[in-house]
């Protein structure tokens, strides 16, 4: 499954991780998170997201 | 041990977010003058656009700095600090001890002396209350002037333009991104740009601003006028820097800091916008992010020096994918230049080489391998043997990397 980065801070969201303080198992893919999801660090919602290579 | 934080915008809420993943034991205040609590700016530009509903602007749940038991003053500026007292001001006449203090202060949108900036109908937008003032007044006023064609005014002329309003860009240079982007790459973007329906007017001074008490139009230094009930100043940050100038710790343009957020007095630090590193202030989310990381660690004594950061812009407005990172000129011996441009698609790709190495890239009109290059671009990567491959769209990051 593909990681994505924050392009407002940086943050990649590993689906092997999740984001388990709010909620994310470990196994969900990006395209899977909520759409009330945002990055765990600064907050920006998921469209501010882009695909890493 | 008490952390006293000044500024509730990423800086500051970054700053207790890790002082209070680092310690779980000590006393974090934030002390914010914004009514709201912390929301990142880039979701403002959303919510001008119609994307993002007003609740959904915030980060974090209303909960969050209660159960992270970080005490957070909204609403209530600072009016003094005392770094030989450790004491903080507020203007409600509260006084706040401190053994550690983060001005995280932030910046202010610029506003040009321009005759008539002060009639109704002139905005900024820089905080959540400018965008809810600026969607008001443009609920019933419909023609729109941005002065400002670097990345701020572009991204809120599309937002504007997406809520089908006029609207008109004013760029005292002759190009569009004058900062970020060559001649030939800035042609294109203006012709996107036109093509979605917003003016765009270059090397045009705005000498006034018209109106009665209201805003009525511009008038340029070329003599032109243009008639818009409503004007956006997109003119650049201007770092706050009032209260530790008063407090006489050493400023430049920004709070002057060293690798570990220290400003010129002990227990005092700086990061964000309001900070000055290096020679350099910022007012980008990546630098305020990692500067308030260290601020965070050195604040209790742990060691996160800050090395800078590398200037990575992103031009985020729907359709138009834009990067631009690094040094955009191959000016001068050792440099070089790679382009592979079609204007009709609205492609242009150019690299920057030093010698062999990627020193800079425009990358615009495709999202694909825009991070990558910018990886790239950071590393100064050696990319000589295939730098003509580079800019093709069937190129393989995945392998290069």
């Amino acid at each position: 499954m593909d990681k994505y980065e924050c392009t407002a801070c940086g943050y990649i969201f590993d689906p092997a991780v999740g984001d388990p303080d709010n909620g994310i198992p470990p196994g969900t893919s990006f395209d899977d998170l909520p759409d009330t999801w945002v990055c765990p660090q600064c907050g920006v919602p998921k469209d501010l997201f882009v695909k890493l290579g | 041990m008490n952390a006293v934080i000044v500024g509730s915008g990423l800086a500051g809420t970054i700053a207790a977010k890790t002082l209070r993943e680092l310690r779980p034991d000590i006393g974090i205040e934030v002390l914010g003058e914004e009514r709201h609590p912390y929301y990142p700016r880039p979701n403002l530009i959303e919510y001008v656009a119609g994307r993002l509903a007003r609740e959904r602007i915030f980060a974090f749940p209303e909960s969050w700095a209660e159960r992270q038991a970080i005490a957070v003053r909204l609403g209530g500026a600072v009016v003094r600090i005392r770094p030989d007292q450790n004491l903080v001001e507020t203007a409600a006449g509260d006084q706040v001890r401190y053994d550690a203090l983060l001005l995280a202060t932030g910046a202010r949108a610029a506003r040009p002396p321009i005759p008539g900036i002060e009639r109704t109908g002139v905005f900024v937008l820089r905080t959540l209350d400018d965008a809810d003032a600026l969607l008001a007044h443009l609920g019933e006023h419909r023609r729109v002037a941005v002065l400002g064609g670097g990345l701020l005014g572009l991204e809120i002329a599309r937002a504007i333009r997406s809520r089908e309003a006029e609207v008109d860009v004013i760029e005292v240079f002759d190009r569009l991104l004058p900062r970020q982007l060559d001649a030939e790459a800035a042609a294109i973007l203006k012709a996107q740009f036109e093509r979605s329906g917003i003016g765009v007017r270059l090397g045009e001074t705005t000498q006034e601003i018209l109106g009665d008490g209201a805003v009525r139009g511009l008038r340029f230094g070329s003599g032109g006028t243009l008639g818009v009930d409503a004007v956006i100043v997109a003119a650049g940050m201007t770092p706050e820097t009032g209260l530790a100038r008063e407090a006489g710790l050493q400023v430049g343009r920004g709070i002057l800091v060293d690798d570990r957020m220290r400003a010129s007095h002990p227990g005092v630090f700086a990061a964000g916008d309001a900070a000055e590193h290096a020679g350099r202030t910022y007012g980008i989310i990546p630098a305020a992010f990692e500067q308030a990381r260290a601020a965070a660690h050195a604040m209790i004594g742990l060691d996160l020096p800050y090395g800078g950061t590398v200037p990575a812009n992103t031009l985020k407005v729907a359709g138009l994918h834009l990067t631009s990172v690094g040094e955009v000129h191959a000016a001068g011996p050792g440099f070089e230049s790679v382009v592979r441009a079609e204007p009709e698609a609205g492609l242009y790709k150019k690299l920057v080489l030093f010698e062999g190495r990627l020193v800079g890239a425009i990358w615009m009109g495709t999202k694909k391998g825009a991070l990558e290059i910018g990886r790239f671009v950071a590393l100064k990567k050696d990319v000589e043997r295939y730098k003509k491959d580079l800019v093709e769209d069937a190129f393989d990051f995945g392998e290069a990397s």
